[in-house]
């Protein structure tokens, strides 16, 4: 094949993934962005701005703020003295730490704070079984509640940040601090906090922004507790009557920026504060021996676990066998009823199961082809549009999700639009596919950093057609990003919440839908098994496929 | 993942330019071509379980497929007005008479005056073939009987006293339909209306969501009574064996005829008087009582465990004042309880 021809293809290939991303990604934000310029039709500058005070959104916007720097304090206080005692401590030897503390992180965050919900309100389950703990009702139920709820979700990413931090400088400096005869406190101060500092406000900001962009808890706790945020109100406003598109153009424009502004703020702190450190990858951090610490240490882990765990756990699981809310869980008042509907064929909660499945299914395998599309042609092209792929195919990784939905209803509902999907069940597996991308490009391209040329190359030189080499080479190497990505979309898409609850065509329910709706209209025991059965059934995928990628490269 | 500034840069300038070409080819329409389908798209407010029973029973009795968005009559209105530019909708059904008087006023319904059974509707309950109030719920004080053994109170305006703070719930009227027409109701009933929502804002009221999660919070007992939920909701649950009771006060309460009406907007006109004609027909009607909803024909009597219509005091109603009047009524509401 000659050169030209190569040269064609790819050209073809870029423009092809660069005219996709357009449509999928780019002009919904650029819609979003054009309808807050122009709040009454014409352009104006300040148009967001204009909303945003009018309105008296202006609080929405400070509550968002407010929350986000408080959640990140709050996962700090917990994830701190984790990723301590992880990283230096007898207690980095227990395997499985790690493993548990990834439960609060993929649990739904909308379902962890109905559980939450449940345990503390009133004649809830606190009341019936640590009724001691009653005082603790009135701070829940307000901002602080939302605060702590949101760090119990996000406090393991920030553990596992801190924890690699903490490892990676490794125990060297802190072996020649303390030689040189500096305390504890000292090295701690002078050493390990100054290295860690960076990864430590990349993890800060993340959390920051995942939190302003987290609509779950907000519209479960919050809106119960008059705790609004951006997300809310942009969901108030294209949801429920009276409309206003363009407000909710507004706040997501106000939202974008914001974490726009965060991941810039971050790039600048990650250049200024890089200390490279000179030769320590040698020697691995040691794990001291706790002493007369290793009550208290252990106590802590436990009492996080049981906090972030075992709480909603309990209420979600209790609440789903319970036959009348009144009674509270009582041996007489006990009953699978609620699993053998989800189970029963026909029932709405069964159909709105196989929707999720069905749906989440299509949008990972659409996800598996563009984003490995995508992977491929930013790995083996060069220039501007090379990098405008890379840029958009990750960017519905980094701005809130509710953001890119409000695009795509601006987009999909437009009268001008040839293409009639919305009000379809295409435009879910669409929202589904533009939103969890990035988890398949990432992947691949993980797996495209570590291949050289040479393979390709010798494939080349003993006459392989591209189409061979594909086969037999590419497709192999990349084939455990390709799977990651599909299993990831596939269980994120599968309890999906906010895009399914704004864009679902008439007559269709998911599981998220349908756990929202029995929560708010009553019946939270049907909408708690549900919850169950969903994270199940992803728990379960996660184990099949995750066996599949060790027996293919065998 | 990893963004460098240049990268965001660069990304303003592209999403800039993106923008502009926008809103240069930002024009044009398509038109679609008017077929009748065998499938009907319904928007309804709840209840859920009455809404679907309805729509099996008439794709059993006519073979036409329903796709049925189920909300309260906030989401449905907002769908509604959501989609204008792209109606996909061929019949509403709404909990609240004045936001079907708000649709008819904005010329988006389709007329159908030979419906069958009209003629034994309640009078008040039909509007010229454009609305059909096919069923109807009063809004009443709903109470956990742990919580009060004996009835608490007499009237709208004994929970303000203190022995009732942070006791009382009531639904949300910018979700729930009915709830905003006790809200108007009420108001145009009583010059000093406004006065008890700022004495119940103060007494610690809880406005969330619609009517089911208000009375949820009844039920579950975190509070203790709700304030103008949906009676059918209630004796539903007592039916269930939940710890509840009801009463309306003797001054008065709405009375609110649930709407259906035809989207001038169909594609399916046919279709939808089918289903008007149903919803109207014995079988629906008896569907409607055995939800313990009052049913919208007056020769078709209410659930024997229910109070029926003749025995609930009502205000005078004037409809046409509410439907101008909810909007703003609903804003100073809010304001009250934010």
């Amino acid at each position: 094949m000659s050169s030209d021809t190569t040269k064609l293809t790819r050209n073809f290939a870029l423009g092809l993934s660069v005219l996709l991303l357009t449509v999928l990604v780019l002009i919904p934000l650029a819609l979003v962005m054009w309808r807050s310029f122009t709040p009454h039709g014409d352009f104006e500058l300040l148009g967001p701005l204009t909303v945003v005070t009018q309105r008296n959104l202006l609080e929405v916007l400070i509550n968002s703020l407010l929350l986000g720097a408080l959640v990140v304090l709050g996962t700090t206080l917990i994830a701190l003295p984790l990723a301590f005692l992880a990283a230096r401590t007898e207690i980095g030897r227990v395997r499985w730490l790690d493993l548990v503390l990834l439960i609060p992180f993929m649990t739904p965050p909308y379902i962890g704070s109905m559980g939450w919900i449940l345990f503390m309100q009133n004649r809830g389950l606190m009341d019936q079984f640590v009724p001691i703990f009653g005082f603790t009702r009135s701070t829940f139920f307000s901002m602080w509640g939302v605060v702590l709820v949101m760090s119990l979700h996000l406090y393991p990413f920030l553990y596992l940040i801190l924890k690699n931090a903490l490892r990676e400088i490794g125990g060297s400096l802190d072996d020649a601090g303390a030689i040189c005869g500096g305390s504890f406190f000292y090295r701690l101060r002078r050493i390990t906090l100054p290295l860690v500092f960076s990864s430590y406000t990349m993890g800060a900001l993340l959390v920051f922004v995942k939190t302003i962009s987290e609509f779950g808890t907000p519209a479960t706790l919050g809106r119960r507790v008059g705790f609004y945020v951006l997300t809310t109100e942009i969901y108030r406003f294209t949801s429920n009557w009276p409309i206003d598109f363009a407000s909710a153009a507004a706040l997501s424009s106000v939202l974008l920026v914001t974490s726009m502004l965060v991941w810039y703020v971050q790039s600048v702190l990650a250049d200024r504060y890089q200390y490279s450190v000179i030769g320590v990858s040698g020697a691995p951090a040691r794990l001291e021996p706790l002493g007369r610490w290793k009550i208290a240490a252990w106590g802590y882990v436990f009492l996080t676990l049981l906090v972030s765990i075992g709480v909603p756990y309990f209420a979600i699981v209790g609440t789903s066998v319970m036959q009348i809310r009144g009674t509270g869980l009582v041996v007489d008042n006990l009953t699978l009823s609620h699993y053998a509907e989800i189970f029963r064929s026909g029932s709405l909660a069964n159909r709105a199961l196989w929707t999720s499945l069905r749906l989440a299914f299509s949008a990972a395998i659409l996800s598996l082809l563009l984003g490995t599309f995508f992977a491929i042609v930013v790995s083996r092209t060069r220039g501007f549009f090379a990098r405008l792929t890379d840029v958009s195919s990750l960017l519905s990784n980094t701005i809130p999700a509710i953001v890119v939905i409000v695009g795509l209803i601006l987009l999909w509902n437009a009268r001008w639009v040839p293409l009639r999907i919305y009000n379809t069940e295409y435009i879910l597996v669409l929202a589904y596919t533009v939103l969890f991308l990035p988890f398949t490009v990432q992947y691949v391209k993980a797996n495209l950093s570590q291949l050289g040329t040479s393979l390709f190359d010798a494939a080349r030189v003993t006459g392989g057609t591209p189409a061979y080499t594909f086969r037999r080479i590419l497709l192999p190497l990349i084939r455990s990003g390709m799977v990651a990505g599909f299993i990831m979309t596939f269980i994120i898409a599968v309890r999906e919440l906010v895009g399914s609850l704004m864009i679902r065509p008439p007559g269709t329910e998911t599981t998220a839908t349908y756990i929202f709706q029995q929560f708010e209209q009553g019946n939270a025991s049907l909408g708690m098994a549900m919850a169950l059965v969903t994270i199940g059934v992803t728990t379960v995928v996660l184990l099949a496929i995750q066996r599949i990628p060790t027996t293919a490269e065998l | 993942m990893k963004f460098t500034r240049k990268s965001l840069t660069w990304l303003t300038v592209v999403m800039a330019a993106v923008m502009m070409t926008l809103a240069l080819v930002a024009c044009g329409g398509s038109e679609e071509t008017a077929e009748e389908s065998n499938v009907l798209v319904v928007y309804s407010a709840g209840p859920g379980g009455l809404a679907n029973s309805i729509a099996e029973g008439f794709t059993a009795a006519t073979g036409i497929e329903v796709d049925l968005f189920q909300g309260t009559t906030g989401a449905v209105l907002g769908r509604l007005e959501a989609e204008r530019d792209n109606p996909n909708a061929d019949v509403v059904v709404l909990a609240s008479w004045p936001a079907g008087m708000g649709l008819y006023e904005e010329g988006l319904l389709l007329q159908y005056t030979d419906a069958a059974n009209t003629n034994l509707l309640v009078p008040e309950w039909y509007l010229d073939g454009y609305l059909f109030g096919y069923s109807a719920s009063a809004l009443g004080i709903t109470y956990n009987t742990n919580v009060f053994p004996d009835q608490p109170g007499t009237d709208w305006t004994s929970f303000t006293d203190p022995q009732f703070q942070d006791l009382v719930a009531m639904p949300d009227p910018s979700l729930s339909g009915s709830a905003l027409d006790f809200l108007a109701g009420y108001i145009s009933n009583n010059p000093d209306g406004w006065s008890l929502f700022e004495n119940l804002a103060a007494n610690g009221i809880e406005v969330a969501g619609a009517n089911r999660p208000a009375l949820d919070s009844v039920v579950s007992g975190s509070r203790g009574l709700v304030l103008a939920g949906v009676d059918y909701m209630a004796y539903a649950d007592m039916a269930r064996g939940e710890p509840l009771g009801i009463f309306y006060p003797a001054s008065g309460t709405v009375i609110n005829p649930r709407p259906a009406m035809i989207l001038g907007s169909t594609n399916s006109p046919n279709n939808a008087r089918a289903f008007i004609d149903y919803l109207l027909s014995d079988e629906a009607q008896q569907m409607v009582v055995n939800a313990y909803i009052l049913p919208g024909r007056t020769d078709i009597a209410a659930h024997p465990d229910r109070i029926g219509l003749d025995g609930i005091p009502q205000f005078a109603i004037d409809w046409d004042w509410m439907m101008e009047n909810q909007e703003a009524i609903n804003a100073q509401f809010q304001e009250i309880n934010r």
